[in-house]
């Protein structure tokens, strides 16, 4: 225990000396959870559209009002000599709505009339939405115009756990599980292999101290140095983003501690494997990135991945831990609702210490 | 009981085998040397008997125990010293003693004793990364001594240390065998040997020689004479071939004397006189020494069969510039960085044809007066004149005649020996038809006939500074600068080495060499001793000795020179 102890206080204090390492460790993270938080937005707010009202009634003012309105869309002018084609074109629009003659003519006679919209579907996901808020706007223009006759039917839909479909709600506790998946790590990657590096583990082997106390307190420190990260997120989360723990936390505390756990010996394992600095910290990056970004479930359905690719994300640690914080963020639904996940993380961290011990194990120079 | 024992020990790397069966007995109390070139296998013996690699066959112990079952009686200082640079010396001892499971109260206790007796004691929260090399080291060994071993393992402690602090370690050294601690030191420095009270000489994996200092030298069975005489190269020529018919068993040029190991002390002395008389050529100096470790280490190795290659150097083009001219000048030359004068009033001139030695630690000024020399930096006050221009050093004209070689001399890696030569000739202009005999001369001195198809970052330290050597002079630059070319490559490589410099001397050739190795010293014909940026003395190797009564190298003499220094700069912060 004293070794675990002399082990983990000199990392600590390295990691205190090291200017950068702790620019990384405190700084860089929250930079990151501003930048994801306030970048990524799947809502779609004042997309440029270009209106061209061939009827000019008072009813077709209407509705181009009802655009104008709305705060999906910001209507551009644009002149009536040139297709609207064109504005896409010029990517001086999203979207065209064009008003054919005899709009207000036709609703007074009550005819079904169609007013054609143009979407830019270079960006599908946009697209979608576009075309979406746009059915949405003129259906409301509709029962305006009709005073919501008989026969229609209405979807009442009503959002759960995140009422005002804000996207910092969703994304923020995400970039909360990305950002503690890769900093830990990068931190505990880089102490590890500048230990090979700089052959100071020669230092290390010639003492008898085992693979476990120097593994674990290796490792110790770096989840306290991940737990306080952890902390100033969370409040940066509160404070600016209004995302605060809902419900019971204890589940949430043991699974956050295993996790980091199982980050920081993920970090170690590459450290121990790979001598170079650099190459450690790409690994680690790549890893952080692409597992927990892409496959963990955290900007696209884990149902939407391919069949072979959603078996490797059953592996992926980050995976099972932006449920739980999803959980405790949003739903608070507690131990009852994430303990497999919880036991899924264990079962990974586990996986890991194992993989770094039986690197460590012989605690001599390989070969 | 023996402290330290080794049978038939052997490490492999692959197909490459780093140590081949030695065998090793160290008594305690016991300073044992393991000397040898970079690759002769003394860091992975050391890795052994430490217990962190185990070996491909064979045995060691540490007082009858595995190496690895005896860590705890075990202190290794690792070439690199393993110190954490963002630690401060307390803490860098507390760790490695917590480690080992020292009591705090006990760490205390021999932190304080150690500290102080290293000098080290005011520096205690100074973090190790902002020490010294020579203050590393002691750091490097407080730490190996906290836990109280028995047997300490020193991989080539000295290497970058200055040769004052180099002296307080082996002093340091000597005290802790006193108190009954076993010491097992590796180094290429055959000056340093001479300290061991025992030494293996190591080669290419194995031991070639065990005794001590005066049984190996006497081992020899031949005395060693001095010579000097004004015209070296005419005296080489005449005695080399008397010496391959076996009445001289050795003829080597060291600075500015000639080295002649003959049998028989009284004989020889007859034989050389005969011959520089024959020959009309003068004699001012002629006695007998004992002879060197490093004759008795290359007897052995032509004895085993080895040796290094001397081929000629098929030199392409006559000098334009007669010997005795200036090469290469500094005229008051300052170099000042914010309030740090790193190089004072510094005035020295090379002649074409001459080796000239610039000496001093780590830190005394040497690299950045080098660099002013060749252009690289400017210099604050002063002049420099390079091979017969004050302006434009940096022309494409100047550089063509200029060539420069450092011990971390980059050579690409990841090409063959064959395209990193072709690149370099390519970079400096080598007539295509040149460069084949060129190829040929540089393999044929590198011991690589046949293997320029390796990849050069595979080759062992010791032929890639030949190459590098040779990448250095493809272009025959009319001014060679030399940093610290010859340390750590094996006796036989160092003699080839300084034939071919003497050689381009020679022929004209201007020859800058930089070192702390005063063993590279001895080899040049002029030295200047460099100390804290001034340039403190200037002599022949012979004059220096001189300069010192009583001094039986010219480490002796350095130190001596420093020392004065330091007092006396000392002796000026008093007053101020």
């Amino acid at each position: 225990m004293s070794r675990i102890i002399a082990q983990a206080r000199k990392e600590l204090t390295q990691l205190v000396r090291d200017r950068r390492a702790l620019v990384l460790a405190l700084a860089v993270p929250v930079a990151q959870l501003f930048i994801m938080t306030s970048g990524i937005s799947l809502s779609v707010n004042d997309l440029p559209i270009v209106v061209q009202d061939l009827d000019r009634s008072a009813a077709s003012e209407r509705l181009v009002d009802a655009f104008r309105s709305s705060i999906t869309f910001h209507v551009v002018s644009w002149p009536d000599a040139r297709q609207p084609e064109e504005a896409l074109m010029a990517g001086a629009a999203r979207a065209a709505l064009v008003i054919p003659e005899h709009l207000g003519r036709d609703l007074a006679r009550g005819r079904a009339t169609p007013v054609q919209l143009l979407v830019d579907g270079s960006d599908a996901n946009t697209a979608q939405l576009v075309s979406g808020y746009a059915q949405q706007v003129t259906r409301a223009y509709d029962s305006a115009e009709h005073g919501g006759g008989a026969g229609q039917v209405l979807a009442a839909v009503r959002l759960w756990f995140n009422p005002g479909r804000s996207s910092t709600r969703f994304y923020g506790p995400g970039i909360f599980v990305l950002v503690l998946s890769i900093f830990p790590a990068l931190l505990a990657s880089l102490a590890m292999s500048r230990e090979t590096g700089q052959k100071t583990i020669l230092q290390v082997y010639v003492s008898n101290i085992s693979a476990h106390e120097f593994l674990l307190g290796k490792i110790a420190a770096f989840v306290v140095v991940a737990i306080a990260e952890g902390l100033l997120l969370a409040v940066v989360l509160r404070a600016d983003f209004g995302v605060s723990l809902a419900g019971e936390p204890t589940a949430f505390l043991a699974g956050t501690a295993l996790y980091l756990f199982c980050v920081v010996t993920f970090g170690t394992l590459i450290g121990a494997a790979i001598p170079e600095q650099a190459a450690a910290m790409q690994v680690v990056a790549l890893f952080g990135y692409l597992l927990v970004f892409l496959l963990g479930g955290l900007i696209f359905p884990i149902e939407n991945i391919p069949i072979p690719l959603r078996w490797v994300s059953n592996a992926v640690w980050g995976r099972y831990y932006i449920e739980i914080v999803r959980d405790a963020f949003l739903r608070g639904g507690g131990w009852a609702a994430v303990w497999p996940q919880i036991a899924a993380i264990a079962g990974i961290g586990g996986v890991f210490y194992t993989l770094a011990w039986s690197r460590l194990r012989r605690m001599q120079l390989a070969v | 009981m023996a402290a330290i024992t080794a049978t038939a020990l052997e490490k492999s790397f692959g197909t490459i085998a780093a140590v081949r069966r030695i065998d090793l007995s160290i008594e305690p109390g016991e300073i044992f040397g393991l000397i040898g070139p970079d690759g002769a296998g003394k860091t992975s013996t050391f890795q052994m008997l430490a217990g962190v690699m185990e070996p491909t066959s064979g045995e060691a112990a540490i007082f009858g125990r595995a190496p690895r079952d005896a860590r705890a009686v075990t202190g290794y200082l690792t070439q690199a010293f393993s110190l954490y640079p963002d630690l401060t010396v307390d803490e860098n001892i507390s760790y490695t003693a917590a480690l080992r499971r020292v009591p705090p109260a006990t760490t205390a206790d021999r932190a304080s004793r150690y500290l102080s007796r290293f000098g080290l004691a005011s520096f205690t929260s100074r973090l190790a990364g902002q020490l010294s090399g020579g203050m590393k080291q002691k750091l490097a060994l407080a730490c190996a001594l906290v836990a109280g071993p028995r047997v300490l393992l020193l991989d080539e402690p000295t290497t970058g240390v200055d040769p004052v602090s180099r002296r307080e370690f082996w002093s340091v050294l000597a005290e802790l065998v006193a108190d009954g601690l076993t010491i097992v030191v590796a180094t290429p420095d055959l000056a340093e040997a001479e300290r061991c009270h025992r030494i293996a000489l190591m080669h290419l994996g194995e031991i070639k020689e065990t005794g001590t200092p005066s049984e190996i030298r006497a081992g020899l069975g031949a005395r060693r004479l001095e010579l000097r005489t004004p015209n070296l190269s005419e005296a080489e020529a005449r005695l080399s071939p008397v010496s391959s018919d076996g009445a001289l068993l050795d003829v080597q040029r060291v600075g500015d004397r000639i080295d002649v190991l003959v049998r028989d002390g009284r004989e020889g002395r007859r034989l050389v006189e005969s011959t520089m008389h024959a020959a009309s050529l003068p004699i001012t100096e002629l006695h007998e020494e004992e002879p060197l470790l490093e004759n008795a280490f290359v007897a052995t190795l032509r004895r085993l069969g080895h040796e290094a290659a001397e081929p000629s150097w098929p030199f392409q083009h006559a000098r334009p510039t007669p010997a005795g001219d200036v090469a290469l000048a500094a005229h008051a030359l300052t170099k000042r960085f914010e309030s740090f004068t790193a190089v004072r009033d510094v005035t020295m001139s090379v002649r074409y044809g001459e080796v000239y030695g610039l000496i001093g630690a780590n830190g005394a000024g040497k690299t950045t007066l080098i660099k002013m020399l060749c252009g690289l930096v400017a210099p604050s006050e002063g002049r420099v004149e390079l091979a017969g221009s004050h302006e434009g050093i940096r022309s494409s004209a100047v550089r063509q005649r200029i060539g420069y070689m450092s011990q971390r001399f980059s050579l690409y890696d990841e090409l063959t020996v064959a395209e990193n030569l072709d690149f370099f000739a390519g970079v400096y202009g080598v007539p295509a038809e040149e460069r084949p005999p060129k190829r040929r001369w540089v393999l044929e001195f590198a011991g690589l006939e046949g293997r320029s198809d390796q990849l050069t970052g595979s080759l062992p330290g010791g032929w890639k500074q030949r190459v590098a050597f040779g990448a250095a002079i493809v272009h025959e630059p009319s001014v060679l600068f030399l940093d610290e070319p010859t340390s750590g490559v094996d006796p036989l490589a160092r003699r080839s080495f300084w034939h071919l410099i003497n050689r381009l001397a020679d022929a004209g050739t201007a020859i800058l060499v930089t070192t702390h190795y005063l063993e590279e010293a001895e080899q040049c014909h002029r030295l200047g001793f460099l100390v804290a940026g001034d340039l403190v003395v200037e002599d022949t190797p012979t004059g220096m000795r001189r300069r010192q009564p009583g001094a039986r190298s010219l480490e002796d003499v350095f130190i001596a020179v420093v020392t004065a220094r330091d007092h006396q700069a000392a002796g000026t912060e008093a007053l101020a």
